[in-house]
């Protein structure tokens, strides 16, 4: 899933307070997968209304946007638009790990092997069309804005964060730097603790911020050697040369200059090379898009979730409270606004 | 070196003055007058004042700072009585302030200058000044506590407006022109500040007749009034809520 470049690039840690009064474009459909994937009861199954839908997405969303805006964090949603056909391979191996997954899910769930199943659930997780839509509409209640992107919706938020008009992109994968936002921070979505795989223990999650100029600084390479890094690597559209990982292809790019010429010196073949460059650095994206933060719809919100999904109408009203709070306080301006 | 007596009135107003803001304070003493600059935690208002020599009964100094816990202040200043003189020197190789009231000693140890940033004053360009009575001040902001949590401030050329606007409640005060003991306002000019801040510094205006407020539109609040019966002045500055949508 995206690039994998964590082990050569630094994050900084940060905390989410450091992002107040930001508008950053989070990547809805990875922060979609990430609720429904981590929402879970120990067993793997996900939270569901009295009618057996599931609700964890909506959870997620609800409980992690009121924390973003109760510090003053102005969060945009980027939809995922058409998927790029290059990704198609992509997707269908997602598809069948899913499927997969989730046969292995039922079988560990009838061994009683919990642990195993609730890992096996997880790589089962499945986004459909209608999850997206309620999550979109929830967004809608809470006023904060959602942005259908053309394509990708990584390339449409890291767009809108170079272009300025938000300061940063939120996603896991490290491709906004690719696309060309200047700040990735990841961690945006995830709440505060997360069970280290396989075992008993849990780890603290904290927000990260990688700075796309000091990370290519750090690194000595250009976002186009980059780019190339991640071709050679493989990407989400195009599968990488075999035995190439990141401090090996970081060499031979730098060495070499671009991934053709290390192809070129390597006998690889990567038949795709020139479109998945233009997928990274001339991205599908648009400038049709307003970004607008209202004010929260509380009897909308508790209409939504309560009345019709089964949410706690306790819980809900005091987290929408929270937010309707937060939101009349954060147009306080500090008088540093004016040194 | 500090050396210096002072009526616990003078005192009192001084550390009213500050504390509504801060808890801890750096005191600059120069030769011929204290100043005190200060911003709060969140860095919405600050405050910046100055007392003359000639508000205190005896006054010694050259150039040094004094880190001042003012709730400690506080707490002395309780003992006092009307008609007491409070007997201040600085025990710089202690770093205390040794205070004396009547019969009674207090050393009060003194806070690290260095965490005690100096605070930036804001350059700001403030078209608008309003001379207004403080009791006016203080009876709108009575009206509005029920009200809401914020309160706007709107001049025209005729007229001053401070506007509390709740769900269904709302109190306002508005005085033209020649209510006013100044108005010099060329264009409309509205700012929204909150409550709470604001209550307190009008609350802390004591001894101030009057209050000059400097404003702009969307823009900070200066709120300048003299202390220590005329022999000081202070300046409240308030940073405003922007309005969303």
């Amino acid at each position: 899933m995206g690039l994998d470049i964590a082990d050569i690039v630094a994050a900084e840690p940060r905390e989410l307070a450091d992002f107040r009064g930001r508008a950053v474009a989070i990547d809805a459909y990875n922060a979609l997968y990430q609720f429904l994937s981590s929402i879970r009861q120990p067993d793997g199954t996900q939270l569901m209304s009295p009618e057996g839908k599931v609700t964890s997405h909506l959870a997620g969303l609800i409980y992690r946007n009121s924390s973003l805006l109760e510090v003053g964090v102005r969060p945009v949603y980027v939809f995922d638009g058409k998927p790029h056909p290059l990704k198609s391979s992509t997707i269908s191996e997602r598809r069948s790990r899913r499927e997969a997954a989730e046969v292995e899910w039922r079988e560990a769930l009838e061994a009683g092997d919990m642990e195993k199943a609730r890992t096996k659930a997880q790589q089962s997780t499945r986004l459909t069309g209608d999850m997206v839509q309620e999550s979109a509409d929830l967004l809608g209640l809470l006023g904060i804005p959602c942005i259908m992107a053309p394509g990708e919706g990584e390339a449409q938020a890291s767009h809108m964060a170079a272009r300025g008009d938000v300061w940063a992109a939120a996603s896991q994968d490290y491709d906004s730097i690719l696309f060309g936002s200047p700040r990735l921070i990841r961690n945006m979505t995830l709440s505060g603790r997360r069970k280290v795989p396989r075992r008993d223990i849990y780890v603290t999650i904290r927000p990260e911020m990688i700075e796309a100029e000091r990370a290519l600084a750090q690194l000595g390479m250009t976002r186009e050697q980059l780019v190339d890094l991640g071709i050679l690597m493989g990407t989400d559209f195009n599968e990488g040369v075999r035995g190439i990982g990141p401090k090996k292809g970081m060499k031979l790019v730098k060495e070499l200059g671009d991934a053709k010429a290390v192809m070129a010196a390597k006998g690889y073949d990567i038949p795709s090379i020139d479109a998945v460059r233009e997928i990274f650095l001339k991205p599908n994206v648009t400038d049709a898009y307003e970004l607008k933060w209202k004010s929260p719809d509380v009897a909308g919100i508790v209409a939504f979730l309560c009345d019709r999904r089964g949410f706690s109408h306790q819980r809900i009203e005091a987290t929408v409270g929270k937010i309707a709070a937060a939101k009349s306080a954060s147009a306080q301006k500090s008088i540093d606004a004016w040194f | 070196m500090f050396k210096a007596k002072v009526k616990p009135e003078v005192l009192k107003e001084l550390v009213e003055v500050v504390s509504i803001l801060v808890d801890e304070a750096k005191f600059t003493v120069k030769k011929g007058e204290l100043q005190i600059k200060a911003v709060d935690p969140a860095h919405v208002a600050m405050v910046e004042l100055r007392v003359d020599k000639k508000a205190f009964e005896e006054y010694k100094a050259d150039e040094s700072e004094l880190g001042v816990n003012l709730l400690k202040f506080r707490d002395v200043l309780k003992l006092t009585n009307p008609g007491d003189v409070i007997a201040m020197e600085h025990n710089e190789e202690k770093n205390q302030l040794v205070l004396k009231v009547g019969n009674i000693t207090r050393k009060m140890a003194l806070v690290d200058t260095t965490g005690l940033s100096d605070p930036k004053v804001p350059n700001l360009n403030l078209p608008v000044k309003v001379v207004i009575k403080a009791e006016e001040l203080r009876k709108v902001i009575k009206a509005s506590e029920s009200v809401s949590d914020h309160i706007a401030l709107e001049t025209s050329p005729e007229e001053f407006k401070i506007t509390s606007e709740g769900d269904n409640d709302s109190a306002d005060l508005v005085m033209s022109k020649h209510m006013l003991n100044e108005l010099d306002c060329k264009e409309g000019a509205r700012s929204l500040f909150p409550l709470d801040y604001f209550s307190n510094m009008v609350k802390a205006i004591s001894t101030s007749e009057t209050v000059t407020m400097l404003m702009g539109n969307d823009y900070p609040v200066k709120m300048e009034f003299s202390i220590a019966g005329g022999n000081g002045s202070s300046t409240y500055l308030l940073a405003p809520r922007i309005e969303n949508d």
